[in-house]
This record gives structure tokens, C-alpha cells and sequence, in this order.
């Protein structure tokens, strides 16, 4: 995998996801931060740091976009969402707006 | 309002999960610090999402009082006042309605007492809210916007109301609001909106309505009122029922008026009526049931969209003056009037924007087919309960019969045809394969059989087919193939059709959901499985006898004898399965043209 194929995002305890560019993609905040020309240094470095972001729910939401690339694909499975994790994950969707 | 269909997919997700069951909502109710972080439109979403599956309870509410501010509870009539304790401790609450909670009383409402957060409140048709209940929100200065129709306030309550300085709509419709009443709320100088439908205000009270200079909608339909002052401000007027002298005060200056409703309203001189009115921006005009005889007014209003002439006495010599205005004209409805094939003849071609048009229950027959497929931009027909037969017999060829519906061919934006109770049979029917937009159709006829189907399979757009009162067969139902995009089949009274071929039909087609009153239903549904088909039998023959004292002689009445043979009628008695009566009301809404 080339380097300029991924992105890094970094959860608020500092763990680190490294996962395809294409996938991170399904966050339209995400694809903002990455193709606007220029403005934010994560453009260059390919590194996004979310601080109010739990690992946990950073996990599930790198999960949720390797779903969803495969979902528009045609893959009809369904994805689970453990309801304790519902209240974050959900403040996190609305963040990156995916 | 956003709803949950307009969220991202990951949070639709969520919402989804966390209103799942009982169990969900426990994994997450004690986590505090997330549930107060949640921004507002999440926790709307959130609490909606749970009220409409029927998962919340008071207790639960506590958990949402720093997040939420809008929450709507209209018609869950089990709310009562322990969910109002917790509702008053809500510290953003900006809108709430109530309205149809019918355990809502005044001593319910207390803990809304001071909740200044608060800017809209709807408590219409909470029957228990009297007076007293008013008295605890004259607490809530901040609020703009209070619906209180149909409640138990009588005139001493709305006089409390002129407090509340910030109203900008306030609805009193069907309270008992007298003139004195109204004149004590004329402090309330920010009003926009006010309805006092059914309310006791005279002209003297109507006087009033003069001083509040940002009036734009005033609702004063079955009053006494017959004459009204000027309103430069006004721009939506009802005044449907009500005996009307003259509409506005002679003056230079005249309201814009945009939306007048005078359904039902009788005018002591017609060629007054609109005489101080500036009718050339109204877009919206109601005269169905109203007394009007020349409609002289019509051809000045210009920018009319929309025209409501039913029950009217429109006649084909008057209708001259719909074709002066009509360019503008987007929706006609002259339904019930005394508009025959020759009247729409004279419309044919004037009306070169007109989507939807009624013509239901006039004397037009298939003549009007043709002048009716002049009108290009045509979206909905209504044709129902007229005679139209569906093809026209030739001039001196007495075999030669040319099928009426081709004409409609024409209409290439036509989404919606309802030719209930008309004489078209069958063979009528075959031109309408060719009609590529349709979307909606119905048919109501006992003379209708399975041929009627053969020409609906070809239409590639339909969602909604209702074929009413037919002799459809379980086999012509079998060999049906609806088309794909079909989701709704009204098969209502058609009688032959047993419950095997339903289930069958429905095992099929699971997308398509199908209406019959053999169609098994849920228990909490049926009305009554278990009656005596005797007693519904004889119920229904005594309908028929006294129909026709009750109504002009209609085509109704004609279907409904043919529809049973006395032969017929002995069978049925021996018919264990319920045979209900077609709803007539619940069809036309089905398919009514709006």
C-alpha cells in the first residue's frame, strides 16, 4: 500500500488507524479536510487527530466506512451497532458527517 | 424539523439501534455526561425516534432535559401529567405540542409554569384545560405562538391572555371569544396569525381586528361577523360559512389578499363582494358551496392558481368567466357543479397550465374527453360519478364505436385518472396502456371483470390501482402481473375474490400492499368478524331500499342494486366471511386529486 493511499486518523488517547484514503472518504468532513487545496496541514501529512474521539468509537467508525464502501458495492449485510456505543458514536457520525 | 430520515446514514444507524427495544435504550439511559453532551437535533431526533416506537415512558424523559428543545407529542393520548412533571425540569424546551393528548388537564400543565425556554405551546383539543390552566402559563412571557382550539378556556381564560405580550400566532379557534374579549387583547400588537373560527365576535368585534397592524392570516369561518374593517396587512382571509356584507372597509389603500376562503358563504350583494379588495395578487380562492350566481369577479383575479368552484351553481353559461382569468390557473375544481361537456368545451384551450382538474359528479359525458385532452399540462383527472361510458357511437355508422379514453393519450404528463362509478367497461379500458405516466388509477364498477386488468400490467409508472366493487375472479387475480412499481392494490368489494387468492396474490407480490375485506387483517383491526352475516345482510338491503328517497337518483345507487341479485343476496346469507360495505371516504381519499 503507498503511503499516499492511506490516511492516519488518531483517536483522543493517541492510537493511531491507518485505513485507505478511499474509505475515510465516506466522511464528507473527512473528504473536506483532505481535498480542499492547501488549508489544513492534514492535506500535506495525511494525519487527522480527533480529540474528542474515544478509540473505541474511532474503531467502530473506521469499521463503519469499510462497510459502507462494500454496502455501495452490493454487499447487503447489516451493521451491527452495540446500543451502548449508540450516544458517542452517534456525536461522532454527525462530527464527520457520514 | 429534521427528521430521522434526513440525518447522515451512521447516525440514522445509531438512532436505529439505540430505539431497538427496551433492553438498548437500558445499555445507554446512565450515561450522563454523553447524554448532556448530545446537540440538540441529535436528542430531538433521538426522542422522536423513541415516541414513534412507542418505547418512551415519563422516567425516561429525565434523561433527555438538557438536550432536548422540541418535542412533539401530538395525538399520543396516553401522555398524562406525569410526563409534564418531567417535561417542566426540560431546561431548553422551545416547542412543545400536545395537542389531542386527551389526559392533559389544567392541573397537568402546571410544572410549564415559568419554563421561559419555551416559545411555542399546542394544547388544542386537550378538553380538560380551562381557565385555571391559562393562569399557569401567563408565567411564560417568551411565548410566541399558543394553540388553544377546542379547549375547555372560556372567554375569561382568553382575556388573561393579552399578558402574553411576545404572541405572534394564537389560535382560539372554536372558543367561545367574545367582542369585549377580543378588544382586551388588542395589546397584543405583534400578532401575524389569529384564528377565531366559531367564536362569538359580532361586527362590533370585528371592529378591533383594525389595531393590530401586523395581521396577516385571520380565520373568522361559521361567525357572525358580516362586514370587516380595512387590514392593509392581511393576506390570508376564512371566512367560509358566514353571512358577508361587505369583505374589507372602502379605502385607498387595499389588502394584498393571497389566500381567501369563503366556502359556504352566502354575500347579501354578489357584485360587492370583492369591491374593496385587491384581488389581482390573490393565488388561492375557495367559493365551493357559496351562494355566488354571476361570478362576475373572476376575470380580474389574474394570478389565480388555485380555484375551488364545487358544490357552486357554475353553470356552462358562467363558466365563460373562468376561461377571462385562466392562465395562471394551476388547480380547478368544479365538481358537483352544473358543468356539462359543453362548458368544458368552452375551457378547452384557455387553460394552458392547469395540472389538476375535478370534474366529478357534473353531467359531462365522453364529449369532454376530447376537449379535456386540450389541457397539455394536465397532471390529475377526476372524472368519477359522471356518465362517461368510455367511447362515443359514430354518426351514421351504428357499429362503428370509437373508445373516448384515446383522447387522453395525449396528456403526457397525466399521473392520476379516477373513473369511479362511470359506465366504463371493459373494452373502454384498452387505451390506457398507453398512458406512460400514469401513477394513480381507480375504478369503481360491478360491471367491471378480470379484462379490466389485461391494459394495467403495460403501465410502467403505476403505484396506486383501486378496483372497487369489480367482478374480479380469483383467476383473472392470479394471472394479473402488476407492475413493478406498484405498491398499493385497492381490491375493496370485489366479492368473488376468495382469501386464498388474496394470500396467494400478496405471497407474490410481497411489495405490494392489498386492500380487501378478506385480506386478514390484525385482530385490533377487525371490526367485528364474528357478527351474524344475516344481520349485515338484511342491514345492507334495507341501505338499498331507502336510498333512493335520501338521494337523487345516482349511478351509485343503480351499481349497488345490480351489484346483488336476490339470488345473490340468499347466497351471501350463507357466507361465513364479512362482506363489508365499501367505505366510500376512505376511497376518495385514496384517490382524491390533490
Amino acid at each position: 500500500m503507498k503511503k499516499e493511499d492511506t490516511v492516519k486518523l488518531i483517536s483522543a488517547e493517541g492510537f493511531e488507524f491507518v485505513i485507505d484514503k478511499e474509505a475515510a472518504m465516506v466522511s464528507q468532513t473527512i473528504r473536506n479536510m483532505l481535498t480542499s487545496p492547501g488549508s489544513f496541514a492534514e492535506t500535506q501529512d495525511g494525519k487527522v487527530t480527533f480529540p474528542e474521539i474515544s478509540t473505541t468509537i474511532l474503531e467502530k467508525i473506521c469499521q463503519y466506512f469499510y462497510w459502507s464502501l462494500q454496502y455501495a458495492r452490493g454487499k447487503e449485510t447489516d451493521f451491527h451497532i452495540e446500543p451502548e456505543l449508540t450516544l458517542e458514536l452517534m456525536m461522532a457520525a454527525n462530527y464527520l458527517h457520514t | 424539523m429534521m427528521e430521522i430520515e434526513n440525518q447522515t446514514e451512521l447516525v440514522r444507524l445509531c438512532l436505529e439501534a439505540a430505539g431497538e427495544s427496551r433492553e438498548s435504550i437500558e445499555k445507554w439511559r446512565r450515561q450522563r455526561r454523553s447524554l448532556e453532551r448530545l446537540p440538540a437535533h441529535l436528542a430531538d431526533s433521538l426522542l422522536r425516534h423513541l415516541i414513534r416506537r412507542r418505547l418512551l415512558f415519563p422516567s425516561l424523559l429525565e434523561v433527555f432535559k438538557r438536550s432536548v428543545e422540541v418535542i412533539n407529542l401530538r395525538g399520543e393520548n396516553y401522555v398524562d401529567g406525569e410526563w409534564l412533571a418531567y417535561l417542566g425540569a426540560f431546561r431548553y424546551l422551545r416547542s412543545l405540542n400536545l395537542a389531542y393528548c386527551h389526559k392533559i388537564s389544567s392541573s397537568a400543565i402546571w410544572p410549564l409554569a415559568g419554563m421561559i425556554s419555551l416559545k411555542e405551546l399546542d394544547i388544542s383539543r386537550c378538553v380538560k384545560v380551562t381557565d385555571a390552566g391559562i393562569k399557569h402559563l401567563l408565567s411564560i412571557p417568551t411565548l410566541e405562538k399558543l394553540c388553544l382550539s377546542e379547549t375547555g378556556v372560556t372567554e375569561n381564560g382568553v382575556e388573561l391572555l393579552s399578558s402574553l405580550k411576545n404572541l405572534s400566532v394564537l389560535d382560539l379557534g372554536g372558543l367561545p371569544v367574545t367582542d369585549p374579549v377580543l378588544s382586551s387583547l388588542q395589546v397584543l400588537t405583534k400578532l401575524q396569525y389569529l384564528d377565531l373560527w366559531g367564536s362569538k365576535i359580532s361586527n362590533e368585534g370585528a371592529c378591533v381586528l383594525e389595531m393590530f397592524p401586523r395581521l396577516s392570516f385571520l380565520n373568522l369561518a361559521w361567525t357572525s361577523v358580516t362586514k370587516l374593517p380595512k387590514m392593509l396587512s392581511l393576506e390570508c382571509l376564512n371566512l367560509s360559512n358566514c353571512t358577508i356584507d361587505s369583505i374589507l372597509e372602502p379605502n385607498e389603500e387595499k389588502a394584498p389578499l393571497v389566500k381567501l376562503s369563503l366556502s359556504g358563504t352566502t354575500f347579501v350583494n354578489e357584485a360587492e363582494a370583492f369591491l374593496h379588495i385587491e384581488t389581482s395578487f390573490l393565488s388561492f380562492l375557495d367559493v365551493s358551496n357559496s351562494s355566488f350566481n354571476s361570478f362576475c369577479f373572476l376575470p380580474e383575479m389574474k394570478a389565480l392558481e388555485h380555484l375551488d368552484l364545487s358544490s357552486s351553481i357554475m353553470r356552462d353559461d358562467t363558466i365563460e368567466k373562468v376561461v377571462c382569468m385562466g392562465a395562471n390557473l394551476r388547480n380547478l375544481n368544479l365538481s358537483n357543479t352544473r358543468i356539462s361537456s359543453a362548458g368544458v368545451g368552452v375551457l378547452a384551450g384557455h387553460l394552458p397550465n392547469l395540472e389538476i382538474l375535478s370534474l366529478s359528479g357534473t353531467q359531462i359525458d365522453d364529449v369532454a374527453m376530447s376537449y379535456i385532452s386540450m389541457m397539455t399540462s394536465l397532471k390529475a383527472i377526476d372524472l368519477s360519478n359522471t356518465d362517461i361510458k368510455g367511447f362515443i357511437r359514430q354518426v351514421g355508422a351504428e357499429t362503428d364505436l370509437v373508445l373516448s379514453l384515446t383522447a387522453l393519450q395525449s396528456l403526457n404528463h397525466l399521473e392520476r385518472l379516477n373513473l369511479e362509478e362511470t359506465q366504463v367497461r371493459d373494452a373502454a379500458l384498452s387505451p390506457l396502456s398507453n398512458f406512460q405516466e400514469l401513477q394513480h388509477f381507480s375504478l369503481r364498477s360491478p360491471s367491471l371483470t378480470d379484462t379490466s386488468l389485461h391494459p394495467l400490467s403495460s403501465l410502467s409508472k403505476l403505484t396506486h390501482l383501486s378496483i372497487c366493487d369489480a367482478v374480479l375472479t380469483d383467476y383473472g387475480l392470479g394471472s394479473f402481473r402488476p407492475p413493478e412499481t406498484l405498491k398499493l392494490l385497492d381490491l375493496r368489494g370485489c366479492w368473488l375474490l376468495s382469501e386464498d387468492s388474496i394470500m396467494l396474490f400478496c405471497k407474490r407480490n410481497p411489495q405490494i400492499e392489498v386492500r380487501h375485506e378478506r385480506r386478514s387483517v390484525a385482530p385490533s383491526d377487525q371490526v367485528g368478524p364474528n357478527r351474524p352475516s344475516l344481520s349485515r345482510i338484511s342491514l345492507r338491503a334495507s341501505q338499498m331500499n331507502k336510498k333512493p328517497e335520501q338521494l337523487p337518483l345516482s349511478v351509485c345507487f343503480i351499481d349497488q342494486r345490480l351489484k346483488y341479485s336476490r339470488e345473490e343476496l340468499l347466497e351471501l346469507q350463507y357466507s361465513t366471511l364479512s362482506l363489508e360495505l365499501p367505505h366510500d371516504n376512505d376511497d376518495q381519499e385514496v384517490m382524491r386529486l390533490e
